[in-house]
């Protein structure tokens, strides 16, 4: 499927994190494109796509969060308080 | 595996002869996609037989008493009938291995009664968990079955599973949240199970305790239908702390000190072990970063009342800091454990012994151990799992959990998650991974546990082993089944149940 405007389909540049995988946006992590050559190939993809994909996966576990309970308790307050004891 | 033949057409149009002036022509269905859509569920199959399994017909029933027609029916021209709700099981039970009649029962979602006074809820078997708690929310209750499936298993497969859930080490699992049920008997009769004749009481003595029979059977003794729970108030609070450990050592005790701390808000934890962080290092955009020290995870839960939860939390972090981990932060906890109730968001995608991404389903053999067996059993479960990849380069070993299925530390949920490369799997892979099937299974009865503490053991392969499992009891179930499905017509071909009709010469 072809898209209005190339540059929207033009990722910026990736960066190696580690051996198998990629980023191209901040805290989005991709499969190293050279892994998949052989059986599952990449698609041509519009940047705002992918921030949108990120972006409702966010939404979806904000919603779970409050689907099971009005509060969810901070691990990093409770070791704050630990260690100042 | 036998491959049954379709039935002839004349009595398929008996069937829907019979069938549509009561259930209404809209559902009673032959195309061919809604027969073929009813046909399997997620456990991987070699994707070239499907044909072999696809139902003559499938109907959608709205009462108990059309459910009790069709039952009656399929024993007046002996066709096989298997229930069917969300169709997310991962043993096969709700596959028609015998073609026959796929019995839908998901219009039936309605909820009856929400008893606020009692704390309890009655409803037909094909709501969702999701769904109702969205209703009881509104009156500060929740029902807290919470399989990894909760968006899409319904309470028919919870029932027909005897399912096991995530928060099950504080809120109890299936078996004991569903109070009472009415249940269409194979012949047609309904009655309903629960503890004692009241639907709604959680302890009786009076006479034999059904309920366990009729939950967890796969379909084979009958179908559920409208099912009163137990309720809970809705916890104020969670927490799921998400922790890092050097050493598969350690996070084991770690796994085994957390529920024996005695924490009243405790719902769970669970270790992760080294091929499972190997494989969330590839595709997990929390664990991609994390340092090569990370060997194995571990993550508690804990829900109830916020001041109760913060105190307990207290006492979690303790323990773990005091063995040596590394707290994972807010962010990976919190997102971690809200993606938990829901794994259909797993890559779907796995690697092939040159690293290559391939597309993959998820499977997980699963099973009941004790805390003492856990390390053997995850040795030799690997071992099989990579004599299994070594031959065939279509299956992906995605490593293992154990999870508290209570809060003593007694026995755990354990699976080995694996990636199945479908479309590839012939004959002989496929083969190869059921003689796999029964080492897992077999490995775990040599250490004393179950075949199965989640999903039912009625697949190929680890089934052979249920008479072994059982010993004894396995021959009351084959009398039982014999007694109640005189025509075994009920989900035939499951969990070797066929042996109860055989006589001396056949
Ligand atoms: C991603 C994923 C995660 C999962 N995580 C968990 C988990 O954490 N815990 C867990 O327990 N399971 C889990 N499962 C397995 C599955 O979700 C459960 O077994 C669930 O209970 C099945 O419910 P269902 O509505 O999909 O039932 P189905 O698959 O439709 O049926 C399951 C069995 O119950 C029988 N059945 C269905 N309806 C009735 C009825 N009305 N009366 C009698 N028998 C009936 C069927 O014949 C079949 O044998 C998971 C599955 C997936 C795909």
């Amino acid at each position: 499927m072809a898209y209005r405007y190339d540059e929207q389909s033009t990722p910026p540049a990736a960066e190696q994190v580690t051996d198998v995988a990629i980023t191209r946006f901040e805290h989005v992590f991709e499969v190293d494109p050279r892994l998949m050559a052989e059986h599952v190939t990449q698609q041509t993809f519009p940047n705002w796509d992918t921030l949108r994909i990120v972006r409702s996966r966010t939404d979806h576990l904000a919603w779970m969060h409050a689907h099971w309970c009005t509060t969810v308790v901070s691990g990093e307050e409770l070791l704050a308080e630990l260690d100042a004891e | 595996m036998t491959v049954t033949e379709s039935l002839a057409q004349h009595v398929v149009d008996s069937l829907v002869a019979e069938l549509a002036p009561v259930l209404g022509d809209e559902h009673v269905l032959t195309s061919k996609t809604a027969r073929w859509n009813r046909a399997r569920v997620p456990a991987p199959f070699p994707v070239h037989r499907w044909s072999e399994r696809v139902p003559d017909l499938v109907v959608l029933p709205a009462s108990t008493e059309e459910v009790a027609h069709v039952v009656r029916v399929a024993n007046k021209y002996s066709v096989a009938i298997v229930p069917r709700d969300g169709g997310t099981g991962l043993t096969d039970g709700a596959v028609p291995e015998r073609r026959g009649i796929v019995v839908d029962v998901k219009r039936m979602n309605q909820i009856h009664e929400i008893d606020l006074e009692n704390g309890t809820c009655t409803v037909g078997v094909g709501i969702n968990m999701l769904k109702l708690n969205e209703v009881l929310g509104k009156h500060g209750f929740i029902y807290p079955d919470d399989p990894a499936s909760y968006p899409c298993s319904l309470i028919g497969g919870r029932i027909g599973t005897s399912g096991w859930s995530l928060v099950g080490s504080r809120y109890g699992h299936s078996r004991d949240l569903v109070l009472s049920f009415d249940m269409v008997l194979p012949t047609g009769e309904t009655i309903t199970v629960g503890d004692g004749g009241g639907q709604k009481l959680t302890k009786s003595s009076s006479g034999y305790q059904l309920k366990h029979l009729f939950m967890g059977h796969q379909g084979t003794l009958g179908i559920a239908t409208r099912a009163t729970l137990k309720l809970f108030p809705k916890p104020e609070a969670e927490f799921s702390p998400f922790w890092a450990f050097a050493d598969y050592e350690t996070a084991y005790r770690a796994v085994g000190a957390l529920p024996r701390a005695g924490v009243a808000t405790f719902a769970g934890a669970v270790l992760f072990d080294e091929w499972k962080v190997d494989y969330l290092r590839r595709d997990d955009e929390a664990y991609i970063p994390q340092p090569s020290s990370v060997k194995a995870l571990v993550c508690a839960v804990a829900y109830g009342n916020e001041d109760e939860v913060r105190a307990g939390g207290r006492r979690l972090m303790r323990i773990a800091r005091d063995l040596g981990a590394r707290y994972l932060g807010d962010e990976i906890s919190e997102g971690d454990w809200a993606a938990r109730h829901d794994r259909y968001a797993t890559p779907l995608h796995g690697r092939t012994r040159n690293g290559q991404v391939a597309p993959m389903s998820w499977h997980c053999e699963d099973a009941a151990i004790n805390y003492t067996r856990l390390p053997a059993v995850r040795v030799a479960w690997h071992g099989i799992l990579d004599r299994l990849r070594r031959d065939y380069d279509v299956f992906d070993d995605w490593g293992m959990f154990a999870y508290t299925s209570g809060n003593t530390g007694l026995d755990y949920l354990t699976e080995i998650d694996v990636g199945i490369w479908e479309q590839e799997l012939d004959d002989r892979a496929w083969a190869a991974w059921v003689d796999a099937k029964r080492e897992i299974a077999a490995v775990s009865l040599a250490h004393g546990g179950s075949i199965s503490a989640c999903h039912g053991s009625c697949r190929e392969g680890e089934v052979d082993l249920v008479p072994e499992e059982l010993g004894g009891a396995y021959e009351v179930m084959l009398k039982i089944k014999r007694a109640l499905d005189p025509n075994n017509v009920m989900n035939p071909g499951k969990y070797g149940l066929d042996r109860a009709y055989r006589t001396e010469d056949s």
